[in-house]
């Protein structure tokens, strides 16, 4: 059964008076429990693919079936609780937000949903645990390394017990021994959790781990296959 | 998500410090001018009622339609009599006798030939009965400036400005010239116990104030009155209950057919007193009008600027499934809460602020001596309940109207274009 499902998507954008198209004639499926990423040169529409799955964006044609939902048929309050409930992002850049101390950053998802105060409680420290940080939870995020962020972010990806995680170029500021720890520690919730992970990534040492890898360029589909190289 | 938001706006100072300024400030002026206007009406119309108009007046129906003549043949007569009915049915007034009059003043010299002359404004208040507080209403005791008030018939003051003028020294003699209440020729002889100045030149224009019993005795004015002015007890002027007063007392005695029937005429109704005080009504209202249109411009752009500033935070929380509208709504929320704070200190400074210059007052009296207005010397702020809004509710409206604004550009994009342009 496969959790996400990718048929002729073509994603257009506008520029100036035309269109300028990132996606062309996508169709990939991925499984429950994939650990797979999307890799290419830059521009070549990784992100913007991990965006429509995320139901940030949509598709201008074809289909994205993330959960048996259709993205683009999704009103916005939808998407929102299926990003709420069964999605995770990892940017980049972290992306905490800078006046909440860990606990706070990693609370905040669960803030939005319907749960007690000690079940979010138990569910915070034990995202917490996953990525070994439950020694700083009352840390502000400029009080933290660059590593330090990005386990809160994956914490924080986590708190919710998604179906799919969704990280973008997640080692790209870490140092490689540092995207080796968040690394291990994704791939431990993967087969501990069954959680779909997801990359857009340049990264060598991410490729390494990843079980699947999905080549693009200029938004068409290179090639797809298992990974011999990995570790 | 109430805490969380309230966490927020107290650790980012950025977030939370210039609206609250904003907010404040506008709430502070808004307080502050309407508690300042209030007070300044309210003491010219004090000082009205204290030296003209009283809180109610009465006069027959034809003194009232010539009073600028001061026509004393027209004058209450049987005043006692009507005094009387007046502390019986409308005991929670204090009712005075005045007289107004016109004359010339002559200053005799040794041989009693005229020295100097000038024409006086003359009034007679109460100042020989021992419960009398005309003396006071009219601070009179505070503005002599030689001699002292009359203790005893025969006596009489004369504004400063016309001592100096015409030389004439506490214990000299003078004699006033006029017309008595049936129109013969009317002269006495009074000895100038002191000299007066109220300090502005409406009240201080050759002057001269005797007791209400040498005037009735010179004018041929006995049992009669130019006017009887009415004082609620409380000290401060209702022009409700002055309404229902008017409306019941003239109902009852004063007579169209009868031209010398008493009429009661209320504050309000007096020498365009209404003007000024809704003047002072709709000043405060437009101030508070312009004070929300500005404080909201302000505002929107504040609010617009830390939107800017936090469109990262709006991206990552698009992201973690939080609606936009939801968003849009923290943004009001944040917006009442940082409004609440900033109204609740604009008001307590403006409260203080008023409270100062209600108890202290700034003096005017070197600007306003040559004005031939009645005006008050010391301007007082004044604190009333409406202070306790009028400053707060526009400052919350402000905030939430401007941060509304700001955060609705956030709301109608798409939530894509939204995520893109967020850079996260
Ligand atoms: N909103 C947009 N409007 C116009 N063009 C866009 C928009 N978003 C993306 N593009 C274009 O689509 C293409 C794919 O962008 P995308 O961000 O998916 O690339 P990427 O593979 O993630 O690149 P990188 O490795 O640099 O992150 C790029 O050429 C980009 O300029
Ligand atoms: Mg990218």
């Amino acid at each position: 059964m496969d959790i996400i499902k990718i048929e002729n998507l073509v994603k257009n954008f506008p520029v100036g008076k035309g269109f300028f198209t990132a996606l062309n004639d996508v169709n990939l499926n991925f499984g429950k429990g994939e650990f797979a990423g999307f890799v290419g040169p830059s521009g070549s529409g990784k992100t913007t693919l991990l965006n429509i799955i995320g139901s940030l964006d949509t598709p201008s044609e074809g289909r994205a079936i993330v959960m048996d939902k259709s993205v683009s048929e999704l009103t916005h309050k939808q998407s929102a609780k299926l990003r709420n409930e069964h999605i995770g992002f990892i940017f980049q850049t972290y992306n905490l937000l800078p006046v909440y101390n860990v606990y706070e950053n990693v609370e905040f998802s669960l803030l939005l949903q319907k749960m007690s105060g000690s079940e979010r409680k138990k569910a915070v420290m034990q995202a917490l645990e996953w990525v070994g940080l439950t020694d700083k939870i009352k840390s502000k995020p400029n009080m933290l390394s660059g590593g330090e962020c990005q386990r809160v972010a994956i914490a924080r990806s986590m708190v919710k017990k998604p179906q799919i995680v969704l990280a973008d170029e997640p080692t790209a500021n870490l140092d490689s021994k540092n995207s080796h720890h968040i690394l291990q520690t994704m791939k431990k919730l993967n087969e501990e959790l069954n959680v779909t992970f997801l990359f857009a990534t340049h990264d060598e040492k991410v490729m390494k781990y990843l079980n699947r890898i999905v080549t693009l360029e200029d938004g068409k589909v290179l090639s797809d296959k298992q990974n011999n190289l990995k570790l | 998500m109430i805490k969380f938001l309230i966490k927020g706006i107290l650790r980012d100072k950025t977030r939370s410090l210039l609206p609250i300024i904003v907010v404040s400030l506008g709430v502070f002026l808004t307080v502050f001018m309407t508690a300042w206007i209030t007070g300044v009406f309210g003491d010219m119309i004090d000082l009205s009622a204290r030296y003209t108009t009283g809180h109610v007046k009465i006069m027959t129906r034809s003194y009232a339609e010539n009073k600028n003549q001061l026509p004393n043949d027209l004058a209450l007569l049987e005043v006692e009599e009507l005094l009387k009915t007046l502390n019986n049915e409308y005991a929670e007034l204090e009712w005075v006798k005045r007289i107004n009059f016109g004359g010339l003043l002559d200053v005799p010299d040794e041989n009693g030939e005229t020295r100097a002359q000038g024409p006086a404004a003359g009034k007679a208040i109460d100042m020989l009965s021992p419960d009398s507080k005309e003396l006071e209403r009219m601070n009179i005791l505070k503005s002599i400036v030689k001699g002292r008030v009359p203790n005893k018939q025969g006596e009489a003051i004369i504004s400063d400005n016309f001592a100096e003028k015409f030389n004439v020294n506490v214990g000299d003699e003078l004699t006033v010239f006029g017309s008595t209440m049936y129109g013969s020729m009317m002269f006495k002889t009074f000895i100038v116990s002191g000299t007066i100045s109220f300090g502005n030149a409406f009240l201080d224009r050759g002057a001269i104030i005797i007791d209400i019993s040498d005037a009735q005795m010179a004018l041929d004015m006995q049992d009669a009155a130019s006017e009887l002015l009415g004082y609620f007890k409380t000290g401060a002027y209702d022009d409700a209950k002055a309404d229902t007063l008017k409306s019941t007392f003239n109902k009852k005695y004063s007579l169209i057919e009868d031209e010398f029937s008493p009429q009661m005429f209320k504050l309000r109704d007096q020498d365009g007193l209404a003007q000024y005080l809704d003047m002072a009504d709709s000043m405060a209202g437009v101030m508070v009008f312009f004070w929300i249109i500005a404080m909201s411009i302000v505002l929107w752009n504040t609010g617009l600027l830390g939107g800017l500033r936090r469109y990262s935070e709006y991206g990552v929380r698009l992201a973690l499934g939080e609606e936009k509208g939801h968003i849009f709504k923290t943004i009001i929320y944040e917006a009442l809460i940082i409004g609440f704070l900033g109204s609740v200190l604009g008001t307590l400074i403006g409260l203080g602020a008023s409270y100062y210059l209600q108890e202290v007052g700034l003096d005017f009296s070197s600007i306003t001596k040559n004005v031939t207005m009645m005006l008050p010397q010391v301007y007082r702020a004044a604190i009333t309940p409406q202070l306790f809004y009028i400053g707060f509710l526009p400052g919350l409206v402000a905030m939430t109207l401007g941060n509304a604004l700001a955060g609705y550009a956030i709301y109608k994009r798409k939530t894509a274009t939204l995520f893109k342009e967020l850079e996260v």
